[in-house]
């Protein structure tokens, strides 16, 4: 139990992905001017995290690390994501055309989103801070990288509401759009900052 | 096991990093084809073709939910080819072709506001002390005005404006018909969705947006549409349907005979006065082709 509230904390709280190790910026700063289109990108992240790590996580302690090419991790988990993404969107296509509508535009664009990459390299790292005595198995992984996902998604949807009132105000020429969203994305890191110290 | 140390060869080692590569990559490629061959989902021809000739801009100004939307509902017969404003004319051509058929010549249209609520017309509830926007004037209990449909006078539509064709005047929008080139930056900032397009010829147009009924209507305003309908039945040529308690202006059958301006007993359906030969010199080059197959 201790480890489950742990890992939940860490994933979305204290080493949030954007806020505190500045992965899946992209996404953050280009797909967050409307709510609804952030929560999209949040629901479609998360759920592609998981997936990875759940594919990736077996194949790298079972097959990479026993016939040491573990150094090969980077390009393989790239390799591997992709691949899967493309298949998880042809899937949905033909089993829910509903949910691709929805869901379907964020795919492609998250083919190999350095937040998805970045989960399934972690887990497969240390992670000796944040599960402590506890061993790492598979379970873990993807409920660490499911909740980094939330994490994800908390962040995106805090930042599209901020953006979409900020739209209401008249900003100095120079200072608006982009920047703005800039000194926005900031503030919301100095504020999950307290949660890190 | 571990296969690197087989051989403390460089090049050896090179080779199976890359033969392990090359089988992973065939083996994932197969996956994939089975994947795709499996769930595969069948798309109409003739909405890829009409895709491919599309703009490809996704920018949503038909109404659908981007090119591919807007591309099955023209297979399905149900879409506006003139709908779309960014395909260019050639490739309209081209999509018309391809769905059988005709492609109308499209008359130019200009943007124009559907409020008449000017500081003497429309009250003022509460003095607007806030962000001079009428985003942010309209996000306090809806605007200012006693009418929740009138222009609020903060100047979105003429920010947005590209070709500077937008004024203020007492409290109201105004378009320059000449300036406007019917971009539609205006309709979109504007809040209230108060403007909207007409055909650069239109000889009237009504000048108000309220959708509510005619006692409300005159509590709030001293000039909007009561949506009595006078208009609809005096047209001679049966071009105004009321909708919502607002008359709708079918263009393609107005003729400019004046006779619901005059009718009108708000007068809320206006003269665009646009001078004789300028409606003639607009009026003339769709209809060119008509005459001679005529």
């Amino acid at each position: 139990m201790g480890t489950f509230i742990a890992i939940v904390l860490a994933a979305v709280l204290t080493n949030n992905f954007i806020t505190n190790k500045s992965y899946g910026i992209c996404p953050f700063l280009g797909v967050s001017k409307k709510t609804s289109s952030a929560l999209g990108m949040g629901v479609a992240v998360t759920v592609v995290m998981a997936l990875a790590t759940l594919v990736t996580y077996p194949i790298y302690t079972c097959v990479m690390e026993p016939l040491g090419f573990g150094f090969l991790e980077i390009i393989f988990f790239i390799f591997i994501i992709a691949s899967l993404v493309q298949m998880l969107e042809m899937i949905i296509r033909k089993l829910s055309p509903s949910l691709y509508n929805a869901m379907g535009v964020y795919l492609p664009l998250i083919t190999t989103n350095c937040a998805v990459l970045g989960v399934t390299e972690l887990v497969i790292g240390d992670m000796e801070a944040i599960i402590g005595t506890a061993t790492m198995n598979i379970g873990w992984a993807v409920l660490y990288a499911l909740f980094a996902g939330i994490g994800f998604t908390l962040v995106m949807v805090i930042m599209s509401g901020l953006r979409e009132k900020l739209n209401y105000y008249k900003t100095p020429k120079a200072l608006t759009g982009f920047p703005t969203a800039m000194v926005t994305a900031c503030f919301i890191c100095m504020a999950f900052m307290v949660f890190s110290i | 096991m571990n296969i690197l140390e087989i051989t403390s060869q460089t090049w050896i080692t090179l080779g199976i990093v890359v033969g392990i590569f090359a089988g992973s990559a065939i083996l994932i490629g197969a996956l994939i084809l089975i994947v795709g061959k499996v769930f595969k989902v069948n798309v109409d021809e003739k909405v890829t073709k009409i895709l491919e000739n599309l703009a490809g801009a996704n920018c949503g100004g038909c109404g659908c939910s981007g090119c591919g939307g807007f591309a099955a509902k023209l297979a399905d017969g149900s879409g506006n080819l003139a709908d779309c404003h960014v395909t260019s004319p050639e490739k309209k051509a081209e999509i018309a072709k391809l769905l059988g058929i005709e492609l109308k010549d499209e008359e130019p249209t200009v943007a124009t506001v559907h409020c008449s609520g000017t500081a003497e017309n429309c009250a003022v509830k509460f003095q607007y002390m806030g962000n001079p926007t009428c985003a942010g004037c309209n996000s306090l209990l809806g605007g200012n005005k006693s009418c929740k449909f009138a222009c609020l006078g903060c100047g979105d539509c003429a920010a947005a404006c590209p070709e500077g064709a937008i004024a203020i005047k007492n409290g109201v929008a105004k378009i320059d018909p000449d300036k406007c080139v019917s971009c539609g930056a205006c309709i979109t900032a504007c809040p209230k969705k108060l403007i909207g397009r007409i055909p650069s010829s239109a000889p009237v147009y009504v000048g108000c947006s309220s959708l509510l009924k005619g006692k409300e209507v005159i509590s709030a305003c001293k000039t909007g549409c009561i949506g009595c309908g006078i208009c609809a039945k005096s047209c001679p040529n049966g071009a105004i349907t009321m909708v919502d308690n607002l008359p709708r202006i079918d263009y393609e059958k107005c003729t400019g005979c004046m006779t619901c301006a005059q009718k009108c007993p708000k007068k809320i359906i206006l003269s665009r006065k646009i001078a004789a030969e300028k409606v003639e010199e607009i009026k003339s080059k769709p209809e060119q082709p008509a005459e001679k197959t005529a």
